[in-house]
Parts: C-alpha cells; sequence; structure tokens
C-alpha cells in the first residue's frame, strides 16, 4: 500500500506546538514503539507514516520530494532550498512558530537608521578599513537576496554556526542577520534591529513537496489530513451562534452580516424560525445583544470543534500544485 | 557545455593563446585551487554564490578559481617582477555554478600590468579582444564600450555631499538603485525620516569638529561601546555628516536632468565625445582628464586599425563589476545566436592595491569565453 509520509519536528517546542496542533484536528500522532522512536503514525489512519526529523532534514526532505508533507519554519524553505515555489507548497501558517529574520547592527551605531544607511557606511567602511564590512549570519541566501534588492555590496558573509548575536561584540563581524522572536536576546547583546531590516516574518508551516510520489491513495490520504485540519482552521475563527425567533427576515441577516462578519453555514431562518449563525469570537456580545433588540428571546453561543465543508481550501492548493 | 570541452576546441584556443604570446604576452598557468579569501573580498557576494568552495583540514577556505584575473594578478604581485611593467596570456577552465550547465568552462585571456601609456594600452587589449573572434571566424563582432572613469568625473565635479557622491558612484554598475536614488534625491533630500531630526539640525549648524568631539563624548557617557569594528569616532563623523546632509535640501532638479541627460549619452565614440564636451561646457562642470583620456583612445583605437564608428558607446554601459575604474568593453555575436558576451574586460587600476600592492599599478585585460566563441564557429562553419 502506498503510505503517505508526514514528516514532524523530532524535539523541543517545535515538537510539542506540532503534536497539539494534529490533536487538535483530530489527527492523534502515535509512537507504537515508545516515545524514543523517530517514526510513527496518525491514530485510526493507517496509510500514513510519521517522521520524527529536525526541522532542517524536514525542510531537505521536503526539497527532494522523500517526504510529502513536512513541519517546518518558513525561514528554512526561503534560506535551504533555492527557488523554493518550484519544489514546494506552502499550505497553511500554522500559528506557532513565529521569528522574524532580521538585520541588526550594534546600538552604538546611531547614524544607522535604515538600509540605505548601512549601504552608506559599507561603502565609507570599505574606503577607511581596506575591507568589507562583515555580516555574521546562517542565512546566507536570504541575505544576499535582501542585500542585493537594496543595492549594498560592499560587504561579505561570515557564516555562523550558532550563538550569531555574538559575533559583533567578539570581533568576528560587524553586524549580524539572525532570527529573532522578542528582541531579548539581540538587546542583551547591545544590537538593535534596522527600521526596514526586517527580511522574512516567518512561522511555522505545513509544507507539501512537489516532488514527492504522488498516487491515487496518497492523494486521498492528504484530502483526508487536510479535510480534518481545515475543518479545525476554519471552527477556530468561528463561534456558533443559535437562537429562534419570527421576526428575522433576509434584511435582518443582511445587517447582521455587515455589521459583525458573520456566515450562515445553512442559509436563512428555518421555517420553525430556527437561525444558525457562524460568529467571529470577538463580535459575539454585540451579536448576541443586537439579536435580542430585534425579538430574539434566547441566543446560544458554543465553540465549534470542526466545520467541515465540500469545498477544501487547503486540498484545493495541493491538488493544483502536484 | 554538459561535457569536457573537445580535443578540437583546445587545439584551437591554444592556437589563439600563441598568437598573444606571439604579441608579447608570457603565457602563464595559475593554480586552479585559490584561496576564497581575495574572491570574498574582490568580488563581492554576487560571485560568492557562484564559487565552488573546500574547505582543507585546517579550516582555511579555497576554491576552484571563478575567474583568472585575480590568480594572474596574485602572482604577479608575489613575483619579483612587480611593480615592473609585464602582459600575461591564459589559457584554462574556470568554474561557477550556475545550477543548469556544468559549471567548468574554457576562458582565455590577457592581462596587463604596469604600462604608463593608458590610452594605447586600452586599445590594444581592445583590438587583441577582435583578433580572438577573428580567430573564430567573427573579424568584425559587435563592440560596445563604456567608461566608468567618466562618470565619476561628473560625479566629482558636482555639487553635492560626500554621502551621495559615494553612493552614486557605487550605484553605478547598478541602474536599478541608481535611478531609486537620484529620485530620493531630488524629491525629498532625507526629510522626516530620523527621529534625531532636531538633533541634527542643530548640529548642521554647528561647527563640526565641536559637534564631532559632542556626539563622541554622548555616546561614551550613554556607555556605548565600540562594537563591530567601527569606532565611536567614525560614528560621531557620519552622524555630523548625516547632518550636514539633512541641512542642504534637495539635489537641484537641474543637476538630476544633467546626470540623467549624460547618462543618455550613446553612439560612436566621436559624437559621444563631441556631445559631452557640449554638454558640460553648458553645464559648466569640468570632466577634465577623463575626457581627454577617452578621445586619445579614441585615436588610439583608430591608430590600431579598429573601425571607430562601429563601436557602440553609451555612457550608462557598466560591466556590473565593481573592480573596473574606467575603459569597459564586451564583444558580441552580431546575429545573436550565441548568448552573452565573447569577450569582455577593461581597465582596473585598483585592482592591485586592494591585492595587497605597496603602490598602485595600472592594469587592463580581458577575459575570452572559448565555448561560446567555438559554437559561434560552429554556426557560421554551417552556413558557408
Amino acid at each position: 500500500m502506498s503510505v503517505l509520509v508526514l514528516a514532524v519536528p523530532a524535539k523541543g517546542r517545535l515538537q510539542e506546538n506540532a503534536e497539539a496542533f494534529f490533536a487538535r484536528a483530530g489527527l492523534e500522532l502515535v509512537k507504537p514503539r515508545g516515545a524514543r522512536d523517530y517514526r510513527g503514525g496518525i491514530k485510526r489512519l493507517d496509510s500514513v507514516e510519521v517522521a520524527f526529523l529536525s526541522a532542517a532534514e524536514i525542510t531537505e526532505q521536503l526539497a527532494a520530494g522523500a517526504v510529502h508533507f513536512g513541519i517546518t519554519g518558513e525561514d528554512l524553505v526561503r534560506e535551504m532550498i533555492p527557488e523554493a515555489n518550484r519544489k514546494v507548497v506552502l499550505l497553511d501558517g500554522l500559528g506557532f512558530g513565529y521569528a522574524n529574520v532580521v538585520v541588526a547592527v550594534p546600538e552604538a551605531w546611531i547614524d544607522v537608521r535604515d538600509m540605505a544607511d548601512l549601504d552608506d557606511v559599507a561603502i565609507s567602511f570599505r574606503v577607511r578599513h581596506d575591507r568589507r564590512l562583515r555580516v555574521a549570519t546562517k542565512y546566507m541566501h536570504l541575505t544576499r537576496g535582501f542585500f542585493s534588492r537594496h543595492g549594498i555590496i560592499d560587504y561579505r558573509i561570515v557564516e555562523s554556526a550558532g550563538a550569531t548575536e555574538g559575533a559583533p561584540a567578539a570581533g568576528i563581524a560587524e553586524l549580524i542577520v539572525d532570527i529573532t522572536t522578542t528582541g531579548t536576546t539581540l538587546a542583551a547583546n547591545g544590537l538593535r534591529v534596522i527600521d526596514d531590516g526586517v527580511i522574512l516574518r516567518s512561522q511555522a508551516n505545513l509544507v507539501a513537496a512537489r516532488g514527492a510520489a504522488w498516487g491515487k491513495t496518497e492523494l486521498e490520504t492528504a484530502r483526508l489530513i487536510l479535510d480534518r485540519i481545515a475543518a479545525h482552521a476554519r471552527a477556530r475563527l468561528f463561534r456558533e451562534v443559535r437562537t429562534q425567533f419570527a421576526g428575522c427576515n433576509d434584511a435582518l441577516l443582511g445587517l447582521a452580516k455587515d455589521m459583525f462578519g458573520v456566515l450562515t453555514p445553512f442559509g436563512g431562518p428555518t421555517s420553525s424560525g430556527m437561525l444558525t449563525l457562524h460568529c467571529p469570537p470577538d463580535a459575539v456580545h454585540d451579536l448576541a445583544s443586537f439579536l435580542r433588540e430585534h425579538g430574539a428571546d434566547t441566543v446560544i453561543v458554543a465553540q465549534i470543534d470542526y466545520v467541515f465543508s465540500r469545498h477544501n481550501p487547503l486540498f484545493a492548493k495541493l491538488a493544483a500544485a502536484v | 557545455m554538459n561535457s569536457a570541452p573537445s580535443f578540437d576546441v583546445h587545439k584551437r584556443a591554444d592556437s589563439l593563446v600563441a598568437a598573444f604570446a606571439r604579441a608579447g604576452y608570457t603565457r602563464v598557468s595559475p593554480a586552479i585551487l585559490q584561496p576564497a579569501e581575495p574572491f570574498f573580498d574582490l568580488s563581492g557576494e554576487d560571485m560568492r554564490r557562484h564559487m565552488y568552495l573546500v574547505t582543507d583540514t585546517a579550516g582555511r577556505e579555497f576554491c576552484l578559481r571563478p575567474d583568472l584575473t585575480i590568480p594572474v594578478a596574485r602572482d604577479y604581485l608575489a613575483s619579483a617582477t612587480a611593480p615592473q611593467r609585464a602582459s600575461f596570456c591564459y589559457l584554462g577552465p574556470v568554474f561557477r555554478d550556475s545550477g543548469i550547465t556544468s559549471g567548468e568552462f574554457l576562458q582565455a585571456g590577457i592581462e596587463s600590468f604596469g604600462r604608463p601609456d593608458t590610452a594605447a594600452a586600452d586599445a590594444e587589449a581592445l583590438a587583441l579582444g577582435i583578433e580572438a573572434t577573428a580567430h573564430y571566424g567573427l573579424p568584425a563582432p559587435r563592440i560596445v564600450i563604456g567608461d566608468v572613469a567618466l562618470f565619476s568625473a561628473l560625479i566629482t565635479a558636482l555639487d553635492l555631499a560626500p554621502a551621495w557622491k559615494r553612493r552614486l558612484l557605487k550605484d553605478f554598475n547598478r541602474k536599478a538603485t541608481l535611478a531609486q536614488d537620484l529620485e530620493r534625491l531630488t524629491l525629498a533630500g532625507r526629510q522626516n525620516r530620523s527621529e534625531y531630526q532636531g538633533v541634527l539640525a542643530a548640529l548642521a549648524n554647528a561647527n563640526p569638529k565641536a559637534a564631532q568631539a559632542l556626539v563622541t563624548d554622548l555616546l561614551s557617557i550613554a556607555g556605548k561601546s565600540a562594537v563591530g569594528g567601527r569606532s565611536i569616532g567614525e560614528i560621531a563623523d557620519r552622524f555630523v555628516e548625516q547632518a550636514e546632509l539633512g541641512a542642504s535640501s534637495a539635489l537641484p532638479s537641474e543637476t538630476c536632468a544633467l546626470i540623467g541627460r549624460f547618462l543618455a549619452v550613446a553612439g560612436t565614440p566621436c559624437k559621444a565625445a563631441a556631445a559631452l564636451r557640449a554638454l558640460a561646457a553648458e553645464a559648466r562642470v569640468a570632466l577634465g582628464p577623463a575626457l581627454e583620456l577617452f578621445e586619445s583612445r579614441i585615436g588610439a583605437l583608430a591608430g590600431r586599425g579598429v573601425d571607430v564608428d562601429r563601436i557602440e558607446f553609451a555612457t550608462a554601459f557598466g560591466r556590473g563589476v565593481d573592480y573596473y575604474t574606467g575603459f569597459v568593453f564586451e564583444l558580441h555575436d552580431p546575429a545573436a545566436l550565441v548568448d552573452g558576451q565573447l569577450v569582455a574586460g577593461g581597465r582596473y587600476d585598483g585592482l592591485l592595491t586592494r591585492l595587497g600592492s605597496p603602490q598602485p599599478v595600472a592594469a587592463v585585460g580581458f577575459a575570452v569565453w572559448i565555448e561560446r566563441l567555438a559554437a559561434l564557429a560552429a554556426n557560421i562553419e554551417k552556413e558557408q
């Protein structure tokens, strides 16, 4: 039988978040041979094999088409895969693993606010010191692309394996390109992000490999997985609001749609006046007041777990790409 | 280009280089494995992404040579000949990762060091380049030339803040950014962009030395130490310079228009020279020695038997490599059946100093793309 391979981060916060994400979508990751095993599956979905790998390995395997789906950061995809859009499809941002890839300079560089300043400093630095400004980073590809878009040429990259933010203080480089979530580590090392120096706003993504073996079975399995993920993603964005009153009509529904952004998954009220609405969480209380002002006696609001619909935007994206 | 060049391709290239040798160029064969550092420093990140890099057990980085100009120049500097006049020719593989075709291809070429007769040396390089295409059955290639020194002369002569001069000169090889910078210069200057705007404005009217001292003191009081290789004094210098930049109003639109008109000058070298003289006189800027050299080069080219009216010159033409300092040229297939330049080169007077020469050494040279010329010759022979 043709198995769909899903690659999931093997360690740390990214693993916990990824497992929680799949669990919420009704896809429970299991390791039948114990927690130390690097192969697993999804409960009650035999046609899936789960490979637990590092985020960098996942990215490589996606580029090579050796796995079908993977969870990895967009930063790694853009950095490690040349012409990434030809090799993989970013199906959806998962709402965790947020991090920005940024250009950061020493705080003492009060004359450098934006990339144009940095360009000017790079030129004069070369004239004054007879060498190029050094940029420490592990994001060589992203750095080159971004610097080139800003016309900066008088620099060179110093490859950094880890603790990049320490490079300027260590005298290895003048500035850095690195990933940051809160900026605390940068500040602790006396560094500051340049105003227009955000290269990429990254988060964990569900990524599909264009080059994987997409047979009929794998596609069918992918549809099942994406169906649950999409159903859960849609459910997260809404609360279900139910009510019943005679005075409800299309004009009133139209007004509610405009004012609160509600959806009517089953159309207008039934013959008995029952109405089901999907409402963005922020607008729930205003909507409840609105409905009662217009004649409803009781309004029930509930969290929803899934909204399954015939149209699956995630699968459509995948099907278009492979 | 997916397989190694055939025996015939080698043989024909070999006889081309023999002709360079007869013209007084000493044949050299620099090492294929080169220290990577000079290429990182001189060719920049744009070249680095195409380099094949290896690290030895001691952690030193080497590369398969991506061109021969830097290796030939390094060997010359290490020899007893430097900084005396010397001329070299070469033939051998160079390596650039293009992601698609094989990364190994053949280049021949010449490099000439230490000649004081600039115009004659430039003309000789172009004439030998044409000999190279003639060797492959194309005696009249399309000739495209430019002169980086003319743009430098114009910018130097203009009344512009030093920071803007630096940027425009660097941007010359990247026309997209040049246009952006010109627009920015004309439109806004640099208004309202810094949170220190008020301070900058106050400093603009102060004595530069006093302002520099104040900023240095402030940074020291704040406990900001110099990290990342720029001293506090250096930072203060530029901070004060920015203040002056902000205070001076935007670039006058007539100056911007002048740069635009200058960059639009194109045509045969003689007509272009006349146009540049007229433009310089009208705008009262002195292009001085740069324009004189340009004109004497035309004479030297004609003296070499090059039909100068077939040359396409443009002030905006640059080769996208920032070590060129003057004359640059490219020879192309007039039928455009073969993509890319067949022969390309120019003057790079600053390179040897950057490679560590204690005194400046004049340098001019070119590289010949052997596989392209072999493909061109095959096309020509098929037609006959």
